[in-house]
């Protein structure tokens, strides 16, 4: 009890920091960190219905096996911003949102920004203006929007519509017009129906119909687009990062002219496209601020994610080293049935990536019912990682202090622990102070693993804003200089510590 | 003080201590003799419990050790009355000469920290050390370790001391040093056991000399009966 006691007392100020790092966890939660899950699979899977039809996504009939449309080229392009490829994930239309956060990162199919989308997702800036076009039979008696406010010759007008389309909200929402909504899961669909005279009319995008005007020679379009809005990307709610790394991404494409050449290349009108998408996007100006207002503004930023970057360190170093400790000393010296266990645990650690073990802590317990704040976690997986290799450091370390030292403790009267913790701790402790001090650098450089689940510390920091701004170099020099401005005063308390280790084993070793 | 019977030590099936019988009175000295390998070091070290002994039983300073694996509790108090000094000192190299000494009465007896150091000040000046207090082990001889794990042996009170070849890795100089000190705790009456070549200091200080070849007693009486003709 006595040498638990003295234990305790010995390392108080590593569990103050530790103690400082959970209570500092609870306003860095929630932040999530999926645009590295992203990057990590190297794809970015966006959904869409290619039964929806062009020019959106549709089969190139030239080559059925590929998937043509401009929101494919779309896809791939925003994902080579992110700097991933881009996956195609199939779903029905009017539910492809829920596959969001399981089967797919993002919706791109010509959903319409409307309040109750922005509202349950995350809505990109608009990356499509569209205008509604109703579309009947050449022959038909309907020739303008207006002309289906009064009865027909079979009674109400059947309109079809997309389900969950703009389209069919606009239908529904016109009660002046006397027709009956017929929904639809596809367009080419819709439009087989008009042609066959099952349905007088249909009511969808503009360029859906254009798309479609060869192939269907007997429509026409009746009256000019109207009740236009524009198309988003949806993400999902809780991946705000990845959301604004495509809404950034969309933006550079905005800007630069490659949405007005992609748009033009299927003939959608780009340059029309970019006065609407300008106007209702606000894209920012094409000109970048200046340097100084750049660091000015990232400085802050920075300077906070450093600070965590420095928290995960200082508190998962030291309990990283008294588990090791304790993980050390029950292999060597604990109860026999207790080192398979102790074994175990340091190749389990060692035998596994950090960054699956942070997903273990942070993902899996709370599936067990313990729900640990993301920084509680981060700290607990850097610490149990960490500890593995010190354990087996100071298991080394342990193994080279001479045998006669444990026979003088005991032979003084020393109990095991009291030997432990008296003598033979302490010269281990000495004997492995430059490669612990190694590894303590290597636990700095690896908190940059945490952003994977969510705490944002400085490199996370660096990657979202260099991608926001598009001052990758600037900013990298930035973070570079504030890495070499932690190191260095780290490396001095580590000395520290080691100089207060060797002064307090000249005064008193309790 | 210490009573051995019919002791056997096997190790890797041979017999490195057979049949050993002998007694040591309160404030004598005995010392061990005999050639390498005798197992004079194994006796000492089954003297408190450092090795583990197959047959027969000890009992030492009031404390009984029979054969077998020893309960961690029964040896501690064993130990707490029995002090061992070592041929290469083992001094704590971490620790100063002071906190060597210390150490042991402030963590296993519990006494305050500053009647330890006092008692430990004492203790070094016994040895002529007080002026090497704050010296670290590695700034010291041999022979000034030797007579600092000595005074850390000392400073648990023991009521028998036993030394383990203590001058064998020192030279004559150094010797005569760390003889000087045992010699004069012989004098205070402090019991003690000494495993030895040095056949002079035998016949200086020990009251009864033990002949210890291939694990047995070979001879045992009076130094001056036993050491009488032998060279040293």
């Amino acid at each position: 009890m006595t040498a638990a006691r003295r234990e305790g007392k010995w390392c108080w100020p590593w569990w103050l920091l530790a103690a400082v790092g959970l209570l500092a966890a609870v306003p860095v939660a929630g932040l999530a960190a999926e645009l590295d899950e992203v990057r990590a699979r190297g794809e970015l899977v966006w959904a869409a219905d290619q039964e929806g039809g062009g020019p959106h996504v549709y089969v190139d009939p030239e080559h059925p096996t590929r998937l043509t449309g401009f929101e494919v080229e779309l896809a791939a392009m925003l994902a080579a911003e992110l700097g991933v490829k881009a996956r195609f994930q199939q779903g029905q239309w009017d539910r492809l949102p829920l596959l969001l956060g399981r089967a797919a990162d993002c919706v791109i199919n010509g959903f319409e920004l409307t309040p109750e989308r922005e509202r349950d997702w995350h809505c990109s800036r608009p990356y499509f203006a569209y205008a509604l076009q109703l579309v009947a039979r050449r022959d038909s008696p309907v020739d303008s929007l207006e002309s289906l406010a009064t009865v027909g010759p079979a009674g109400v007008w059947r309109v079809g519509v997309l389900t969950g389309s703009a389209a069919e909200t606009e239908m529904r929402r016109r009660t002046d017009l006397q027709v009956e909504v017929v929904g639809f899961d596809g367009t080419v669909d819709c439009l087989e129906q008009v042609r066959g005279r099952v349905i007088d009319a249909a009511l969808m995008d503009d360029c859906i119909a254009t798309f479609n005007a060869d192939r269907f020679g007997e429509l026409r379009g009746i009256g000019r687009p109207f009740a236009g809005g524009t198309y988003t990307i949806l993400t999902a709610p809780d991946t705000p990062l990845l959301s604004t790394a495509i809404d950034n991404a969309l933006g550079r494409l905005i800007t630069d002219g490659r949405l007005k050449a992609l748009y033009d290349r299927w003939d959608l009108a780009g340059r029309q496209q970019m006065l609407l998408l300008r106007d209702a996007a606000e894209v920012p100006p094409a000109r970048r601020g200046s340097l100084a207002d750049l660091i000015r503004g990232a400085l802050p930023l920075l300077l906070r994610s450093a600070g965590m970057t420095i928290l995960l360190s200082v508190a998962s170093f030291p309990l990283a080293i008294l588990i090791g400790l304790a993980v050390a000393v029950g292999r060597l010296h604990g109860p026999a049935w207790l080192r398979p266990f102790l074994a175990g645990y340091v190749e389990l650690l060692r035998g596994t990536p950090l960054m699956l073990q942070l997903y273990a802590l942070f993902f899996l317990l709370p599936k067990v019912g313990l729900a640990l704040p993301a920084l509680v976690a981060a700290i607990l997986g850097l610490a149990m990682n960490y500890s593995a290799y010190e354990s087996e450091i100071y298991r080394a370390g342990l193994k080279a202090v001479p045998a006669g030292q444990f026979e003088a403790a005991l032979a003084l009267g020393m109990t095991k622990w009291q030997s432990l913790r008296h003598v033979l701790v302490p010269q281990a402790v000495r004997i492995v102070m430059p490669p612990v001090t190694s590894d303590f650098i290597a636990l700095f450089k690896d908190t940059s693993v945490c952003s994977a689940i969510t705490v944002i510390e400085l490199t996370k920091r660096y990657s979202v804003l260099a991608l926001s701004t598009g001052r990758i170099a600037e900013l990298a020099i930035v973070t570079a200089l504030l890495y070499l401005a932690m190191s260095w005063p780290l490396s001095l308390l580590s000395r520290w510590f080691e100089r207060r280790l060797e002064r307090r084993s000249e005064r008193d070793p309790g | 003080m210490i009573e051995v019977d019919s002791l056997a030590a096997i190790r890797s099936g041979n017999r490195i201590l057979d049949a050993v019988t002998l007694t040591v009175a309160e404030g004598t000295v005995t010392t061990l003799v005999g050639p390498s390998g005798g197992g004079k070091s194994t006796l000492l070290r089954c003297l408190n419990g450092l090795e583990t002994f197959a047959e027969g039983w000890v009992t030492i300073a009031g404390h009984k050790l029979v054969a077998g694996e020893h309960l961690p509790r029964a040896l501690e108090r064993v130990r707490r009355d029995v002090g061992m000094v070592f041929q290469g000192f083992n001094l704590f190299p971490h620790l100063s000469a002071i906190d060597n000494v210390t150490l042991a009465p402030r963590i296993v007896r519990g006494v305050p920290p500053a009647e330890a150091r006092r008692r430990g000040l004492d203790l070094l000046e016994r040895v002529g050390l007080s002026r090497f207090a704050d010296a670290r082990p590695a700034t010291l001889s041999g022979g000034q370790q030797q007579r600092v794990a000595i005074a850390r042996s000392l400073a648990m009170e023991p009521r028998v001391m036993l030394f383990d070849e203590p001058t064998s890795a020192l030279d004559p100089q150094m010797s005569a040093e760390v003889l000087d000190v045992i010699v004069e705790l012989a004098r205070g009456g402090q019991t003690m056991v000494v495993v030895t070549h040095d056949h002079g200091f035998a016949r200086r200080a020990a009251t009864q000399v033990v002949e210890l070849v291939a694990g047995r007693v070979h001879r045992a009486g009076p130094a001056a009966e036993i050491l009488a003709g032998a060279g040293g």
